[in-house]
């Protein structure tokens, strides 16, 4: 069973962009990519950068500090230096509320 | 020359470039032989983290690994560590290693990168206290060096030697850098961008001697003294050498490849052998923005060039050759360059300077737009970047 926490109001994800929050102390980045929202593990897989200070594009997020690409949608590695996946976490929308599943 | 599905490859440099080629044939389905020989003793891991984390005391066997030996194995990649190449047999398409072994390819890729300057003085006595900064080994000397000294002196105010500069003040050394130019960093950086990276380091303390040479070095067993160029002394713990690299290009020199400061190379690696590529600090390339062709010691280089090269050996398109780019930590600062500072003739702030932040757009002496440089400002620089691909794309339409 997924435990649902609640993490922003939905209008506060802005669209093709990212908001970081943090949920029972985890840092989370959440995307609005075609009125969907996404969530991933706010660290990049290569080294200390938030991926809610990253810059999205073509559905994936660009880390502010190398320039890898990571798949919004599922985490995946796009493109080098990444070669390994960012969680993902699932969401879901409650009313004006985004939750997300840790 | 296009590399057939059981061709036999090998890659003579297990570090950043090398890396890349091996992780980008696997990644693009290649199943043949992949041999990556290595001088260190270590698989491919990434250097920025040596003058910075590695130096601060993070795990020097984690940090920035590029390729493990269990990705290695994963991947079928052969890594031969602790291995010179001694020789290319171009004719017999074979390498030889110092152990006396050869390997037989039918594509090879050179990545052997780069060593730092050599001091200009003998070393001697005391050549313990004397440091060069390249390799995870130079960092692990350098840490246990600086564990319990008191002064470092930085010879060479470049990116290197500013970064180690940096890491030392952090840790409570007292810290002279001496560089013989007029401002740091003249190769990399524009003007404003060395004034404003002065500051930084004498706000933290740091002791910049410019325009200073260093005619002597004396070490005994408890110190260094160095001799300046206008005679004054400087006695010091430990001494740090930033003075610049130069390209490994031995091995192809002795193999008759075509050179200039550099193994010359098209925008896709090949070398003047249509059997043998080469990526990386050891290459000299054409200039993505079409001005002269230029030899990149960069991170982002070597892994695209890496990727490029491997990619090409197995008839691929090409992707978008990038812009120039690299980027330095030094304290708080995260400082991203783009572009091409050498031929900037002048620099307009896109937001006016703080002691946290700045970013400039850089000039060259017609007004076209040649590159950028940000502190802590990565979507001024990643705007800039955007621009001039797209200007880019215009002029190639
Ligand atoms: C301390 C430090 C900090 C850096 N920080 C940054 C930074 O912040 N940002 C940035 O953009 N760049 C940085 N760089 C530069 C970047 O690391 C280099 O540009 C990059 O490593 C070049 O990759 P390469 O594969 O060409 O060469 P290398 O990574 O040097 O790899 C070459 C390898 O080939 C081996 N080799 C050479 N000849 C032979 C032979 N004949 N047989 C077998 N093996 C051989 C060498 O031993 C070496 O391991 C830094 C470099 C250093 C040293
Ligand atoms: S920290 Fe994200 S790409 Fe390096």
């Amino acid at each position: 069973m997924t435990d649902w926490t609640d993490v922003a109001a939905v209008e506060d994800v802005p669209d093709e962009d990212v908001l970081g929050v943090v949920a029972d102390g985890l840092r989370i980045a959440l995307f609005r990519l075609e009125g969907e929202i996404f969530a991933l593990h706010d660290l990049c897989s290569h080294g200390q950068a938030f991926l809610s200070d990253g810059f999205v594009e073509d559905g994936c997020v660009e880390c502010p500090l190398h320039q890898g690409l990571i798949d919004i949608r599922t985490g995946a590695a796009r493109s080098a230096p990444i070669t390994e996946a960012v969680r993902s976490f699932p969401t879901r929308v409650i009313g004006d509320r985004v939750e997300v599943g840790l | 020359m296009i590399l057939a599905a059981d061709g036999r490859v090998v890659i003579v440099g297990a570090g950043q470039a090398g890396a890349w080629v091996a992780r980008t044939l696997r990644d693009e389905g290649f199943t043949g032989e992949v041999t990556l020989i290595g001088a260190e003793a270590y698989h491919p891991y990434e250097r920025p983290p040596l003058s910075k984390d590695v130096l601060k005391g993070a795990d020097a066997a984690t940090t920035g690994a590029l390729l493990t030996a269990g990705q290695a194995q994963a991947l079928g990649i052969t890594c031969l560590l602790s291995q010179t190449v001694t020789a290319i047999d171009r004719a017999m398409r074979q390498v030889t290693c110092v152990s006396g072994q050869t390997l037989p390819y039918d594509v090879l890729f050179l990545t052997t990168g780069s060593r730092p300057r050599p001091l200009p003085w003998p070393e001697g006595e005391g050549a313990e206290r004397l440091h060069g900064l390249r390799t995870r080994d130079d960092a692990l000397r350098l840490r246990s060096a600086l564990d319990g000294a008191q002064s470092l002196a930085v010879i060479g105010g470049g990116l290197i030697g500013l970064e180690v500069a940096a890491t030392a003040r952090q840790s409570g050394l007292e810290v002279t850098v001496i560089e013989a130019g007029p401002r740091l960093c003249a190769r990399s950086l524009p003007p404003v961008a060395s004034d404003w990276l002065a500051d930084l380091h004498r706000q933290n303390g740091v002791s910049l001697r410019m325009g200073e040479t260093v005619a002597g070095v004396q070490s005994d067993g408890l110190g260094v003294t160095l001799t300046l160029g206008d005679g004054a002394t400087l006695r010091v713990d430990q001494v740090l050498v930033g003075i610049g690299i130069l390209p490994e290009t031995g091995l192809a020199q002795s193999a008759g490849l075509t050179l200039n400061d550099g193994i010359v190379v098209d925008a896709e690696g090949r070398t003047s052998d249509p059997a043998i590529f080469a990526a990386g600090d050891a290459t000299r390339q054409p200039c993505p923005m079409g001005a002269a062709p230029l030899r990149q010691e960069t991170w982002a280089n070597a892994q695209a060039q890496g990727i490029g090269a491997a990619r090409a050996a197995l008839g691929l398109a090409p992707t978008r050759v990038k812009l120039p780019w690299f980027w330095s930590d030094q304290y708080a600062a995260n400082i991203q360059v783009l572009g091409r500072p050498d031929l900037a003739a002048t620099c307009i702030e896109q937001t006016a300077p703080t002691a946290d932040t700045a970013s400039w757009r850089m000039l060259d002496a017609a007004g076209t737009l040649v590159g950028a440089v940000a502190v802590n400002a990565p979507r001024a620089l990643r705007d800039v970047r955007k621009e001039m691909e797209k200007a880019r794309a215009a002029k190639q339409a």
